[in-house]
């Protein structure tokens, strides 16, 4: 077996069950060498939980999971020499500084690029004399950042790394995700924060209560979803409701709203008849891809909105 | 009943958030006071009891008085001994000082959970922010620290006043009483020391530490005075000094509540006083948050453990070799007293070899091993804490089993345990070698090594719990330690030979050095503790990390 055609992550079946509950259920999931894949759900959706078994820090109740082709509970420790991993709400030594912090976790990783890592202090504005206890939370994520990407390591696995971090350092954390994109580094990054994965990710993964409902190229999901339609109309806004294929009218005072699914043609005819003064269509963002789907309108049990912590 | 509804609302909204702490400090409080209070109502009543059946005849009584009323040694440990030919007396000498240090040990581990462990975990943000002041927090928590003294009390007067009814034990109503509230006093005072510390500094394990330090020196003071050596005024410069004033079941002297009430009050003003001082999750010691790297030890997980403990072990050392050390300082003057008593002869038939002041050591080095054995049972919780608090996930996600992580903790502790032995020993050879007691270094080096192996079935008992068991590992861990000493304690005086006996770890530990160092006992406790941690360490290779 060639080590470029096999994937990087692989998992078959792979399910967690904590009493009752399942957290995650039966994924089967391929990542190939070199792609930066998103991995999205509302919360409690099973996202960390599938992290912490790729990580072996849990065992799976039922299925496989291999990275680099060796399981990842098994050979946990030849799998972590190759991979980096930074997690949303990890815990540092408070008596600790950064630097020390810093070099505790290269030593025990092994093997660091340490003028990138200089670099990624510099790039992230990290004042790296201070003790953890006395860094702000985001301050912290910052240093858990550095830890992870200053590895080089061939497998980037990020459960919503940017948790905390201002818009001047989402962009760092972009540039960063970047160069190692460009470098051929796998990534694998759960986030809330959709503008973030829609910037980064060739592919997208979307779980569901434990369940993979959704995996594909940005394009693909969008093929199967709703073209957002922002229509003007100089007179009285006509009935969109009732035109097949449109959904979701809002209608705010000459301006209407509404998605569509399937042909656009119908929709088209009555605004063409409506007389329409402005018109604006586009593809739907990943946030609403990720609204549409788990918005309330739709079945199944209710789920908490998606929140996108600090995204302005 | 949904006309019901808006009452509960209403009532709900209309209390205010600082009796919300007191309600919460006082439900918690009471519930580990009722945990203990039980544990002392039966180690009252079971001593009490037991008299009778263990001292049948006038004889045998005075024999017993004999041999403890005027011993130093044990005076010195455990306090004097003035009636031992009363049960009431008898009790008060059995279980007296014991439940004193555990009512002061539950003091101050309860103080600092629910004054500062609480805030640590950020619990009490939301209640600041929702209109009360800090100062006001602090008062209803002490308030609720007092429901739990209340009914530690009532549960150890319950037991005292139970057994006393007893016509073999006679101990008035009003007695048994008074007896439960000497046996709570040092839970409210050290409670008020944990307050304080946790006003000080910034973490609850640091206030522990602190309070835990002013314990081990309250006890230091009262030990020299009850020593024998001419400094018995020195009793009055310890809370536990004080407490023992009181004649609690012999010669009741209630004046020296008044010290005992006063500090507690001065301690509890304190605390409020100093919570308003303070910044929330801050202590008023300041505490550097710049500081210079320092990366000699922090090239691997072995490195960073011996840097994390290296605090508390340093005060564990301290305070073994102190304690030999005035073993040491003590053990020529009580053997003095020992000779031709009953104690001698006792100390003969267990087989006591050497110069009386070794037969003393021999008695004072089962407190050395509790010690000791208690280190291990820190290291341990402070093992845990790193899965506990996520910090481990770190390593773990990086080139490292979760064996090797374990395996390089236990190797760290039992080099904490070994050095901890050494030291008692040499120090306690120091102390008694500048009173020219002719104790040799040899003899008395081998026991301290000798305190070891039971510590080392602590570790091993706690490494397995650790690896089947995580959230109870604590629980095991110190109900098997508090469960040894109990046996040792109850055990200790009376009968021998019973099988309940030999499930004490310190019981297992020959006493050295008034005897020789029981090398095949050693050896076997020391083969359980590796058969124990191996399975530990298996077990803990194959579970799932497991949080608070
Ligand atoms: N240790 C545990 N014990 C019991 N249930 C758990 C445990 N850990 C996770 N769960 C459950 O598993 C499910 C998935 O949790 P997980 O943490 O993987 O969600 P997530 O997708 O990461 O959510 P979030 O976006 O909030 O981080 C949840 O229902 C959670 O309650
Ligand atoms: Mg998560």
């Amino acid at each position: 077996m060639s080590a470029d055609d096999a994937p990087v992550i692989a998992t078959r079946g792979l399910t967690k069950r904590y009493h009752g509950t399942d957290a995650l259920v039966d994924l089967d999931l391929e990542v190939a060498a070199g792609e930066v894949v998103g991995y999205l759900g509302p919360n409690g959706a099973g996202k960390t939980t599938t992290i912490r078994l790729l990580l072996g820090l849990i065992r799976a109740t039922s299925g496989t999971a291999a990275i680099f082709g060796l399981d990842c509970r098994r050979d946990a420790v030849a799998v972590h020499r190759r991979l980096a991993y930074v997690g949303s709400e990890t815990s540092l030594w408070p008596g600790l500084t950064g630097a020390e912090t810093l070099h505790l976790l290269g030593r025990v990783q092994g093997r660091v690029d340490d003028a990138y890592g200089d670099e990624l202090v510099e790039r992230f504005a990290l004042d790296p004399g201070i003790k953890v206890r006395a860094y702000s939370k985001g301050n912290r994520q910052k240093l858990v950042l550095i830890a992870a990407l200053m590895t080089r390591a061939d497998l980037l696995v990020l459960d919503e790394p940017t948790v905390g971090l201002d818009p001047l350092m989402e962009q760092a954390f972009r540039l960063s995700v970047g160069e190692a994109r460009d470098r051929g580094q796998t990534v694998f990054l759960s986030s809330h924060i959709l503008s973030e994965v829609e910037a980064l990710c060739d592919r997208v993964g979307i779980l569901r209560a434990g369940r993979l409902v959704e995996m594909g190229t940005l394009a693909e999901l969008r093929h199967l979803s709703a073209l957002t339609v922002e229509a003007t109309f100089a007179g009285q806004v006509p009935d969109l409701a009732s035109i097949p294929g449109v959904a979701s009218v809002v209608v705010d005072g000459p301006v209407a709203r509404c998605q569509v699914h399937g042909p656009v043609e119908p929709l088209l005819r009555v605004l063409a008849d409506a007389g329409v003064t402005g018109l604006l269509s586009r593809e739907p963002s990943l946030e609403e891809l990720f609204l549409a789907r788990y918005g309330g309108r739709d079945t199944g049990p209710v789920v908490d909105p998606p929140a996108s912590p600090d995204a302005g | 009943m949904p006309a019901d509804a808006p009452v509960a609302g209403a009532s709900r909204r209309t209390r205010s958030p600082a009796t919300v702490v007191a309600g919460r400090t006082a439900l918690a409080a009471s519930r580990s006071g009722a945990a203990w209070g039980a544990v002392f109502a039966v180690a009252v009543a079971s001593s009490a009891v037991s008299y009778g059946t263990l001292y049948t005849s006038r004889a045998s009584r005075r024999a017993l008085a004999d041999a403890y009323g005027s011993n130093h040694a044990t005076s010195a440990l455990f306090g004097p001994a003035p009636h031992l030919d009363t049960a009431a007396g008898f009790t008060a000498f059995k279980v007296g000082m014991s439940l004193m240090l555990l009512g002061a040990v539950w003091g101050l581990l309860t103080g600092t959970r629910l004054l500062r462990g609480e805030e640590d975990q950020g619990r009490w943000e939301l209640l600041l922010a929702g209109g009360t002041t800090p100062r006001r927090a602090t008062a209803q928590g002490l308030v609720g620290l007092g429901a739990g003294v209340a009914v530690l009390w009532a549960l150890t007067a319950a037991g005292t006043v139970v057994a006393g009814h007893d016509p073999k034990v006679d101990i008035a109503v009003g007695s048994g009483c008074y007896f439960a509230l000497a046996m709570v006093a040092t839970a409210g005072m050290f409670a008020g020391v944990g307050a304080v510390a946790g006003q000080l500094v910034a973490t609850r394990r640091q206030a522990a530490a602190w309070a835990a330090t002013i314990l081990g020196i309250a006890y230091a003071v009262r030990m020299v005075a009850d020593a024998g050596v001419g400094l018995h005024g020195l009793v009055w410069a310890s809370p536990l000094g004080w407490v023992e004033e009181l004649g609690a079941l012999t010669d009741p002297r209630p004046t020296a509540l008044v010290p005992i009430a006063a500090l507690t009050v001065v301690l509890a003003v304190v605390a409020v006083t100093l919570a308003g001082r303070r910044d929330l999750g801050a202590g008023l010691v300041p505490d550097r948050s710049r500081g210079r790297s320092r990366l000699g030890l922090l090239s691997g997980p072995m490195g960073l453990a011996v840097r994390l403990v290296r605090p508390t072990v340093l005060g564990w050392w301290a305070a073994i070799a102190v304690s030999g050390l005035l073993y040491g300082l003590v053990a020529r003057s009580a053997a003095t007293a020992v000779t031709g008593s009953s104690v001698h002869d006792v100390l003969s038939r267990l087989g006591a070899t050497g110069s009386g002041a070794e037969a003393v050591l021999g008695v004072c080095f089962l407190v050395l091993a509790v010690l000791v054995a208690f280190a291990a049972a820190g290291q341990l919780t402070a093992t845990r804490g790193e899965e506990s608090s996520g910090r481990l996930d770190n390593l773990l996600t990086r080139p490292l089993s979760p064996a090797a992580w374990l395996g390089g903790r236990l190797a760290v502790a039992i080099v904490v345990l070994v050095v901890g032995g050494l030291l008692g020993g040499l120090a306690a050879w120091l102390g008694s070698a500048s009173q020219h007691a002719g104790v040799r270094l040899g003899v008395v080096a081998l026991a301290g090594l000798n305190l070891v192996p039971p510590a080392l079935v602590v570790l091993g008992l706690g490494a397995l719990a650790l690896g089947l068991a995580p959230r109870a590992m604590s629980a095991v861990v110190y109900g098997y330690l508090a469960w040894s000493l109990l046996v040792v304690v109850i055990g200790g005086i009376g009968a021998t030979g019973h099988w309940v006996l030999d499930t004490s770890v310190f019981h297992q530990m020959a006493a050295s050095p008034a005897v020789p160092v029981d090398w095949t006992a050693d050896a076997i406790m020391v083969g359980v503790a590796a058969v124990l941690a191996g399975c530990g360490i298996a077990a803990f290779g194959r579970r799932d990390l497991a949080g608070l």
